[in-house]
């Protein structure tokens, strides 16, 4: 029987970096997909990055992780989003050719010494709550000491076209049965629900009629170690639904799987079906419709911004209603899923189960949805599992939600748990002007391993981390007063204090030229860009500092054993709040919705109360 | 129950006065009331029992009424007592000696509020509650006290503030919907800004609207002229029931302005007695009455006090000095002095001090310049700090120009409704977004 350190179970954004890193970290390794040409595939839009998401991805990125180096390989299209507003929250997006990603993935992991094994998973082996291996279909029984579960969608998913519907994760895929009935045996599940476009003929669609978003040609890429992108750039074309777009669909509501009421479970907000578009805003002129391109030699294109699950005639109808699209032909109709997805509550904050032992759930399984969210919980149950394993010591502050965003996407799941999937925004994270990307090295500095990067990856950081603390140093040394500043034709107060270089830097702008002038130093336009929003912003990093380690201050209560019932002053709104989502300690007690400070101050009291009753 | 000792503290000012009372809260109260009375109080919750309390040497020290309020049906949720002592300072010096003479561990004498916070921790009244029994009581405006009472007795009134969040959690929603999806929605930064702007200027309005509502007390100041030596101060003392201004038969006794608050018919007056006029003031006197006409346009009503020795022209000179138009009434004193008859209101200083009130007519002076001037108010004092809070960002917000630094800013505030509110945490702004934004794609 074959013994592994790790076994990754599914090969898609999650398990791919679980397993990346896991065999960085020298463990031995298995990966096992169910089907070879699955892996790395991109199964909804063809696209990677955005706002928030290329926040994680960039994090995934410096921690050694996949998703960007191989998305700036298969990109055919980039924008960055934001530009107009600062770094902290710019987003590169870059459109990505299907087939090139799923190549270069493969061929990456194959480059690597990951176990690839293609077959199915039949069962876990745990014993007295505490892994052991996995059983497959055909290769029998095998042994780890530990397993990170990514298996996506695939718990009891169940696709519908109107009033049709089938069984499946994603078209194609069968659902695994005995899997699905282990998860749903040890954990609390539930049933989410997301939904997916028509895909359309490029050939069918008339271009000439319509706006083209231009790939931007610029520096920036999705990974900080990507130096250039040579790939053939394509277009994007916006188009727009129309009034008698939204008849077509208003009148035929009913034939919808999510209107006429099959599907019960909740949609996602920020992601809505055209179906909630029409109903919801139903009095604007017309919604936007993104059609990108699928690849470089692909015949088809994803009309990003109508996903519905309505009958598949109505959709053809709808469709042609949209200029552009008059005479479009599908390749494949739009749908809804509904799956289940174990409560991220589940989960220890090390993304390990909480029932057994080094059992670790990623991705889209915990509720989630985005590539750049699988990859993240990827690389973090990864990083875990390694610790666990080869008991390294080490210091989780990396990973608190005022460091990284994928802390930010640990803290919010483990601890609140989700009622749609689960997507990153910046404005989730209370310290953004932080948690930029061009300061992610900066920020995991403390566990960033040359093993996890390669050696010209490594020396690319440590030059950057070198050249700033030169320029820091050289720009603290410069001393300039209110007078100076005043004839050099700054405005700040006139309060006699003598301010350093940088902390001049933010009354001027990230111009190069007028930074080289103005301090008679030579800097790149990358490093001015950080430095200077750094001391711009560096103010509000020491409130938000400051008011994070208030709140850490009763982290450690605990309230696990505690009944929120018998505490009587407690209103119903908020003993219903706490009962739901049963917090941990003090801290988390404290971030959920509708919990006043005086409720909180209950809580202290009666669990101070009761300590002194049992002393 | 939470236990941090029993704890002791007088309840009224410990001045001369008929009463001064004493609370004690706390787990050893049974055991000091047997200790003191001599007498097992456990099985009389919530009656009044007149006893005798001994010293250490078995004399006593006062007869005097005891209240006891068993656990938890007590204000402090704990076993609680009060004690009505005679109104001697010395004795209540003695009560302490008493209680301190027990050596109880752990009897001490209450914290400032530590009453109320005991009731809070025993959950006998909300944070909220609390506060407010704290504000009724140092409430100086009707109008704050009506606002108090309904926060304290019908629950969880609907403040004033809830609009103002409403207001910046949909400001803060469309910065963030701005920032994050930027694909789908057209944003103007002017027109937030401007939206913005009217926001702090809302505050700004509701911050003065009810300053002048809440900081307008319930007062109606009235002022005592006239000539040197015709018995301002005689009568200011009469009215205050208090030997407060010094009266002699010298002219030009009183040479600064005194003032004093007295109430009638649950009517607030806050009461100026002011150096007399003469030809010849000396310095002091002549400063004071500088200080006297200064004051004069916050008074309400002037009480012209005139003897058989003023003048028309000495009148008119007073009226003159004070600029006052009509309001003021001429006051004939010292008439039992002097025995006349005129039209004028006449004060006979042997009269019942309610009598010169009625005279005096008070009550309909008050409701002129006082009572339409009491309006409802939305806030009370503590939510006008907050409002003020609120408005310091103003400043920092109006001028900046990185939308980031505005949506830090925002979230501060928004912190700071959190912390009197409760919590509005990410998912509360993601439901303004989605309602109101057609948000993804």
């Amino acid at each position: 029987m074959e013994h592994y350190d790790v076994v990754v179970i599914g090969a898609g954004h999650a398990g791919i970096e679980a397993a990346n890193i896991s065999d960085k970290y020298g463990l031995k390794t298995a990966l096992i997909t169910k089907n070879y040409s699955d892996l790395g595939k991109l199964s909804c839009n063809p696209s990677i990055g955005g706002v928030g998401k290329t926040h994680i991805a960039s994090e995934v990125d410096i921690l050694g992780g996949v998703i960007c180096k191989i998305g700036d390989k298969s990109a055919i299209h980039y924008r960055v989003l934001n530009l107009s507003k600062g770094p902290a929250v710019w987003g590169v997006r870059a459109q990505i050719d299907r087939d090139l990603y799923s190549q270069n993935m493969k061929k990456f992991i194959k480059s690597s010494k990951i176990e690839l094994i293609e077959d199915e998973v039949i069962n876990i082996l745990e014993k007295n709550n505490k892994i052991i291996g996995v059983e497959l279909s055909n290769t029998g029984k095998i042994k780890s000491k530990a397993v990170i579960l990514t298996t996506g969608t695939f718990l009891n998913g169940k696709i519908y076209f109107g009033n049709e519907s089938q069984e499946a994760g994603r078209i194609g895929n069968s659902s695994s049965k005995v899997l699905a009935k282990f998860i749903n045996k040890n954990f609390k599940t539930m049933r989410l629900k997301t939904g997916t476009p028509p895909r359309i003929y490029a050939k069918s669609i008339n271009y000439d009629v319509l706006e083209p978003q231009i790939s931007e040609n610029n520096d920036i890429f999705l990974s900080y170690f990507t130096k250039q992108n040579t790939n053939k750039k394509i277009n994007c074309f916006i188009t727009k639904t129309n009034n008698k777009t939204h008849k077509i669909i208003r009148d035929n509501l009913n034939k919808s799987a999510m209107y006429s009421g099959i599907i019960k479970s909740q949609g996602v907000r920020y992601c809505p079906s055209i179906e909630d578009k029409i109903t919801k805003f139903g009095d604007r002129n017309g919604h936007n419709i993104f059609l990108e391109p699928e690849g470089l030699n692909s015949d088809v294109v994803y009309p990003n911004g109508i996903s519905n699950s309505l009958d598949k005639k109505t959709q053809l109808k709808f469709l042609r209603s949209i200029k552009g699209l008059e005479k479009c032909e599908v390749d494949q109709f739009g749908y809804a899923v509904e799956y289940d997805s174990v409560d991220p509550r589940e989960l220890k904050n090390n993304f390990e189960t909480k029932k057994i032992e080094n059992f670790f759930l990623a991705g889209q399984i915990n509720g989630t949805t985005g590539y750049e969210e699988a990859a993240g919980q990827g690389i973090y149950a990864a990083i875990h599992a390694a610790i666990k394993i080869k008991k390294i010591k080490f210091s989780t502050k990396v990973f608190e939600r005022d460091n990284s965003y994928i802390g930010v996407l640990v803290d919010d799941l483990t601890k609140l748990g989700v009622t749609e999937p689960y997507r990153m925004f910046t404005s989730r994270a209370e310290n953004r002007l932080k948690l930029r990307t061009d300061n992610s090295y900066e920020r995991f500095s403390t566990i960033i391993n040359p093993k996890f990067l390669n050696k010209i990856e490594y020396s690319l950081i440590s030059k950057n981390i070198i050249n700033e603390e030169k320029i820091l140093d050289q720009l603290k040394k410069l001393k300039y007063s209110p007078n100076d500043l005043m004839k050099k034709n700054i405005k700040v107060k006139k309060d006699g204090k003598v301010r350093n270089g940088f902390e001049v830097l933010k009354f001027l702008d990230p111009s190069k030229d007028k930074f080289e002038k103005f301090f008679n130093l030579s800097i790149t336009q990358k490093l001015l860009t950080k430095i200077y929003f750094d001391s711009k912003y560096d103010v509000f990093y020491e409130r938000e500092k400051k008011s994070y380690d208030q709140l850490n201050k009763n982290k450690n209560m605990n309230l696990t054993n505690i009944d929120f019932n018998k505490i009587p002053s407690l209103s119903k709104e908020i003993l219903e709040k706490l009962n739901k989502y049963k917090p941990e300690n003090l801290h988390d007690a404290s971030k959920i919705s509708g919990i006043t400070p005086s409720a909180l101050f209950q809580i202290v009291k009666h669990k101070k109360a009761r300590g002194a009753k049992v002393a | 129950m939470f236990k941090s000792g029993t704890i002791y503290s007088n309840f009224t000012p410990l001045v001369k006065a008929p009463v001064i009372g004493y609370r004690i809260s706390g787990e050893d109260v049974l055991n000091i009331l047997k200790k003191i009375t001599k007498k097992n109080f456990s099985r009389y919750h919530s009656l009044i029992r007149i006893v005798k309390l001994y010293q250490k040497d078995n004399s006593i020290l006062d007869e005097c009424s005891v209240v006891f309020f068993k656990s938890p049906k007590s204000f402090t949720g704990e076993d609680l007592c009060e004690i009505f002592l005679h109104g001697s300072p010395l004795i209540a010096s003695q009560f302490e000696q008493l209680l301190k003479d027990l050596k109880i561990p752990g009897l001490r004498l209450a914290k400032n509020g530590e009453f109320s916070y005991r009731s809070v921790l025993n959950s006998k009244n909300s944070l909220k509650q609390a506060k407010a029994i704290n504000e009724i009581i140092s409430n100086e405006s009707f109008s704050e006290l009506e606002y108090n009472k309904k926060l304290l007795f019908e629950g969880d009134i609907v403040s004033g503030l809830i609009p103002l969040r409403e207001e910046i959690i949909n400001l803060f929603s469309e910065i963030t919907a701005s920032i994050d999806f930027v694909d789908d929605e057209d944003f103007n930064f002017k027109k937030m800004m401007k939206k913005t702007r009217k926001f702090f200027t809302n505050c700004n309005n509701l911050l003065h609207k009810n300053r002048t509502n809440i900081e307008q007390k319930n007062i109606c100041k009235i002022m005592l002229i006239g000539q040197v030596n015709v018995g301002k101060s005689t009568l200011f003392n009469k009215i205050i029931d208090k030997d407060r201004a010094i009266v002699t038969n010298i002219k030009g006794t009183t040479r600064d302005i005194l003032s004093n608050e007295f109430f009638f018919n649950s009517n607030q007056f806050e009461i100026y007695d002011t150096a007399g006029q003469r030809s010849k003031q000396g310095k002091i006197e002549k400063y004071g009455y500088k200080k006297a006409q200064k004051i004069s346009n916050k008074i309400d009503h002037f009480f012209v006090l005139i003897d058989k020795n003023t003048k028309k022209s000495d009148i008119s000179a007073l009226l003159r000095d004070f600029t006052i138009h009509k309001n003021f009434s001429l006051i004939e004193t010292k008439s039992d002095i002097y025995k006349y008859k005129t039209g004028n209101i006449k004060i006979n200083h042997s009269l019942e001090r309610d009598k010169i009130y009625k005279k005096l007519k008070l009550s309909s002076i008050h409701s002129k310049y006082v009572k339409n001037k009491h309006k409802k108010t939305n806030f009370n004092l503590e939510e006008m700090d907050f409002l003020r809070r609120i408005l310091d960002y103003e400043h920092d917000i109006v001028n900046e120009k990185d939308i980031l630094i505005i949506a830090q800013l925002m979230r501060n505030i928004l912190d700071d409704f959190s912390f009197e509110f409760g919590y509005i945490n990410n998912e509360d702004v993601y439901d303004r977004v989605f309602s109101k934004f057609c948000i993804g794609k």
